[in-house]
């Protein structure tokens, strides 16, 4: 029976996502119509204090970059083809150093493909988006929970990092009711803006040896701001190759990579002596945990390792699965993105995927391939 | 600081060059009007126009090719401050690839003003034409032969904005900066000018060749601002449901709802969900319908169990309820061998063809429901015949509905029939 406290009630990702970046501090959601991500459209035009609708998704992240830059947080939605759109404005933000979350949703594709089927198909467009190879953050919900933890997380890395930041996730998280005691959600404590304060001088990209550099908004009444997207000494303005513009745009990799360890986010579930490891993220992960349930069962042990931080790859990941002599990469394409990602083009024993496309993969397939990979070949 | 928007470097243009002309005529205007340089936001786009940025003391942001007014309409939104001057700046390359954005900024009549320097041609990279080039530059043997090139003034007009002005470099533009900067709303200035690199060299060149005159209209209308809100918590909103009976079942239940649009087939899903947790169980659902919601089929996935639901597809369901052909059509093809098929008495024919694999169970549902209710008659007409959850759950979650009253009069035919 219902405990004092407990506050059950059926609800899907769409709606925790928003809640919790509202918390974080967003405060604007630019949209553009899109299958899967209209509920994340609809409860941010009931939630965040400024939503609008964009006549494209370049705009919407043109309009994102302004807000940031005069230091409301911004929060926009799409799929791959709108995402695909995007890009070249998330480099802008990325360039201009603007905190921002881009929510994107995985279905179906390539192209168009199927909008209301789920697929996890964009991990290494988002690997490869930034030109020069750079890495956004990237964090991926694996349940409702995480829906509202990584949510948070995402608008705390995006302000704390000054930079745009992706919460990854798919169709099945955003569109999928399931009863959920929100009693026991975590405190989302407001993400607030490191500012530059006082008199003295100001570059709007001096950073006095700190990773990302203090914000002030344009328009402000004490000092000049200059943002560019183009390469820029620290004062902001065009440079062509000069050491300060080159090192500046050395420390916008540094910045993300180094302090990695702040938001690494993953769930291992360790079996004591397994040798094998299912290795997944995002929607894959529940059917993961099914499966990880059906092989204990009969005995068989192994261990789990769910990526809630997909980008940059956390060092702490590698650590984990060099303990195991088999790694099955869980995915819902048939290239093995994540398993490219980690481990390169190259075949490795030790590595197996389970791939389909087209429907969710199931606990008994991951079973299945985890007693395939420990078969003696 | 210094008080003029320009600072004393060089500007990096080549000689007579109708970008040094422009600069100066904005900073002029803007010492005439008294405006502080940190008052001032300058949106500079890709080109030689955006080279300006170096020049200028007040607050700068260089963005992307075509985009300076989208940029500025976000920051104008974002904005507290409706003091502060925006001014994007972009060339007639940049007019063409986000002519969009120009048409959007006019029509929300936000308050910025979006100076177009057309030179009639991509400066930075060769000299190529744009879309406001003219017909006698492009082709001057056969103009009659060229794309004619766009009026943005008359088309910012009409999507709404409070100011246009189209002048040529050489007359005195800062009455123009002046009137465009103090119109409430999205002003426009198109300046006709030189590129001696690669287009018209001499004022008169100018006049010879452009399609179109001198220009000044003005829309007083509202100026457009975003809408805020204090939102409300999206959690406040949901009714907790309480656990206040018991189910028998102890495992998991795959149960799939198919119907035809307009038949409520997905509220009978959450229903069902529902009831399941007023029963202690946990549940997930999911819809599945044509992009065309209004017609065709529509299918609810519902899962109840004892333990934690991750794993939330089903491929063969325990439970297909079925009360439409439209229904039945889609879902066919995932009846299993362990499933118990309970249909409307309509598809009895076609699915009594299958019997032989078939376990199932037909009732008139939608004499019982209506086509609205027929979904909730079947679910409560199973759960009447097999006891899974308790019949109470099912009203309970039914009170809960805004057509709570008229469902319990179904739940109740149904259990009675
Ligand atoms: S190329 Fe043309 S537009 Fe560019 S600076 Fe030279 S004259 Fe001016
Ligand atoms: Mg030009």
């Amino acid at each position: 029976m219902t405990t004092v406290n407990e506050r059950m009630v059926f609800l899907d990702g769409s709606r925790l996502i928003i809640e919790a970046m509202a918390r974080a501090g967003a405060g604007a959601y630019i949209g553009y119509p899109i299958t899967p991500v209209n509920w994340l459209f609809a409860g941010a035009k009931q939630r965040i204090p400024i939503a609008l609708e964009a006549p494209d998704e370049i705009t919407a992240l043109q309009w994102a970059a302004g807000f940031s830059s005069s230091g409301v947080f911004p929060v926009t939605a799409s799929a791959f083809p709108g995402f695909a759109l995007m890009i070249e404005s998330i480099n802008m933000s990325f360039m201009m150093e603007l905190p921002m979350v881009i929510i994107l949703a995985q279905r179906l594709g390539p192209s168009t493909g199927s909008a209301t089927t789920g697929g996890q198909g964009d991990l290494l467009l988002l690997r490869g988006c930034i030109s020069g190879g750079y890495s956004l953050p990237v964090f991926c919900p694996s349940n409702l929970n995480d829906c509202w933890d990584m949510a948070a997380a995402s608008v705390h890395a995006a302000v704390s990092l000054r930079t745009p930041v992706v919460l990854l996730t798919s169709k099945e998280m955003v569109m999928t009711n399931q009863n959920m005691d929100i009693s026991g959600l975590n405190k989302i404590e407001r993400a607030e803006r490191h500012m530059h304060e006082g008199n003295g001088q100001y570059k709007t990209y001096g950073v006095n040896g700190n990773l990302a550099p203090p914000f002030l908004p344009l328009g402000n009444d004490l000092h000049q701001v200059r943002l560019n997207a183009s390469t820029h000494d620290m004062e902001g303005i065009t440079q062509k190759n000069s050491p300060e513009a080159l090192g500046n745009t050395e420390r916008l990799k540094n910045k993300i990579e180094q302090s990695v360890d702040e938001y690494t986010y993953f769930e291992h579930d360790q079996d004591e002596g397994a040798d094998t490891v299912i290795l997944t993220y995002g929607i894959s992960a529940e059917a993961a945990r099914e499966a990880v349930g059906l092989l204990r069962a009969s005995g068989e042990s192994v261990s789990l390792l769910v990526m809630k931080t997909l980008l940059p790859v956390p060092p702490r990941i590698y650590e984990l699965l060099s303990a195991y002599r088999h790694v099955v990469v869980v995915e819902e394409n048939i290239v093995g993105l994540l398993r490219e990602l980690l481990y390169g083009n190259r075949q490795h024993d030790r590595v197996h995927g389970v791939n389909k496309i087209g429907h969710m993969i199931t606990p008994q397939e991951i079973a299945e391939g985890v007693r395939q990979c420990r078969k003696p070949s | 600081m210094q008080e003029t928007i320009l600072n004393d470097l060089k500007m990096p243009y080549c000689p007579g060059c109708g970008h040094t002309v422009a600069n100066k005529s904005m900073s002029k205007a803007l010492a005439d009007m008294g405006v502080h340089p940190l008052d001032v936001i300058v949106v500079s786009d890709i080109g030689c126009t955006g080279l300006v940025d170096p020049l200028l003391t007040c607050h700068t942001i260089h963005g992307l090719h075509g985009r300076a007014v989208a940029l500025a309409m976000g920051i104008r939104m974002g904005l507290e401050h409706p003091d502060k001057n925006i001014i994007a700046l972009q060339g007639d390359g940049g007019a063409t690839i986000g002519l969009q954005h120009l048409l959007e900024a006019a029509r929300h009549n936000l308050d910025l003003t979006l100076v177009v320097q057309n030179n009639m041609v991509y400066g930075m990279t060769g000299g190529q034409t744009s879309g406001l080039s003219s017909t006698e530059f492009k082709e001057p043997e056969r103009p009659e032969t060229a794309v004619p090139g766009y009026d943005i003034c008359t088309l910012a007009q009409n999507a709404g904005a409070a100011y246009t002005a189209r002048t040529f470099i050489g007359t005195d533009t800062a009455e123009l900066w002046k009137e465009a900067l103090s119109t409430p709303g999205f002003s426009l200035i198109e300046i006709v000018e030189m590129c001696p690199a690669y287009g018209m060299r001499k004022v008169q060149e100018l006049h010879d060749t452009a399609d179109y005159e001198s220009v000044v209209t003005r829309n007083p209308r509202a100026v457009g601002l975003p809408h805020r809100a204090i939102g409300r918590s999206l959690l406040d909103g949901l009714k907790p449901i309480e656990h206040t009976c018991e189910a028998p079942l102890e495992g998991r239940l795959e149960i799939i709802v198919a119907g035809s649009a307009g038949e409520a087939i997905q509220s009978a899903g959450d229903l069902l969900s529902t009831a399941g947790i007023t029963a202690g169980l946990s549940a997930t659902k999911k819809g599945d319908y044509p992009i065309t919601i209004g017609t065709g089929f529509s299918v609810a996935e519902v899962i109840l169990s004892r333990q934690p639901i991750h794993y939330t597809g089903i491929d063969c369901p325990d439970i297909m309820i079925v009360i439409s052909q439209d229904g039945l059509d889609k879902v066919r093809s995932r009846i299993g061998e362990h499933t118990l098929v309970i249909a409307d008495a309509k598809l009895g024919p076609e699915l009594e063809e299958l019997a032989g694999q078939l376990n199932l169970m037909t009732r008139d549902f939608r004499k019982t429901g209506g086509s609205k209710g027929a979904a909730l008659a079947a679910i409560a007409h199973w759960l009447q015949d097999n006891g899974f959850l308790p019949i109470e759950a099912l009203i309970e979650a039914a009170s809960r509905h805004k057509h709570g009253d008229k469902m319990k009069v179904i739940i109740d035919k149904a259990v009675a029939a």
